[in-house]
């Protein structure tokens, strides 16, 4: 079976940009490559930034890893994926209740319908947010190619 | 020691989707770590949980939604609050803390 990240390359669900963005920016352009193949609405972020609006952004993980996502079967959402994003600046989040920095480099926006597709793409991510080497090589990916090779160099060994 | 057979577990955050489901897999994986058989366990949205809370026994959720579970607090329920929701080792002294495992 493929990998979420092989699938991500496979599918052409990633973005790297190089530009300094807003936090709301951000979310939208990481769910950019999920709207080309019309596996989201182009509005599909906007519920995304308002549920951070509302409760904060808690959608943002240790080591500049952030996973945007709405609920499951929301009415924009198509086709279950991940669209990725490398953003080459850190995107500011604020702080969140203890005033702790939130920031983020890495972007696995979810889109989720199907479960059973969703509940392995959260097990296999859980995989790669615990596997901080694969994060840095991430972080510096410039092409699909450097995602299988990150992939291929620090393979996940955590299972969920 | 506190037992954690047959308890009922819940995982909320804000849509049901992410990080409770990320909650429960790892609060499983400490579960099978020390061969705990909960009653149940499972994940939903805040909006669910809010209700749902007082008829669990222990209720993990992001720091950021405590305020929700105060009413399921009162009535009993142990709330745990996550700064890193997907981590097994914060879930276990989380746990160890409160007096199981």
């Amino acid at each position: 079976m493929a990998s979420v990240l092989q699938t991500i390359v496979e599918k052409k669900h990633y973005l790297f940009v190089d530009e300094e963005l807003t936090w709301q920016e951000a979310i939208r352009r990481s769910a950019e490559s999920l709207v080309a193949d019309g596996s989201v609405e182009p509005d599909y972020y906007k519920q995304i930034v308002s549920c951070i609006e509302e409760y904060g952004p808690y959608v943002v993980f240790d080591h500049m890893v952030a996973m945007p996502h709405s609920q499951l079967d929301a009415k924009e959402v198509h086709k279950t994926g991940i669209g990725f994003m490398v953003s080459k600046k850190v995107v500011d989040f604020g702080e969140d209740e203890d005033g702790e920095k939130k920031e983020a480099k890495l972007f696995f926006t979810i889109a989720a319908c199907n479960p059973e597709e969703h509940l392995e793409n959260i097990g296999q991510l859980m995989g790669i947010f615990a596997n901080e080497p694969l994060l840095d090589a991430l972080m510096e990916a410039e092409t699909p190619e450097d995602i299988l090779e990150a992939e291929k160099k620090f393979p996940v060994t955590e299972e969920f | 020691m506190a037992d954690l057979n047959g308890k009922k577990i819940l995982a909320c955050c804000a849509n049901g989707a992410g990080s409770s489901l990320m909650m429960e897999k790892a609060i499983d994986k400490v579960f099978k770590k020390y061969g705990v058989k909960p009653a149940e366990l499972r994940h939903c949205p805040v909006s669910e949980g809010k209700t749902a809370a007082r008829n669990y026994d222990i209720v993990f959720c992001a720091k950021t939604f405590i305020k929700t579970f105060e009413d399921a607090q009162k009535s009993g329920t142990l709330v745990i609050p996550l700064k890193n929701v997907m981590s097994a080792p914060e879930i276990e002294k989380a746990l160890k803390e409160n007096g199981y495992l």
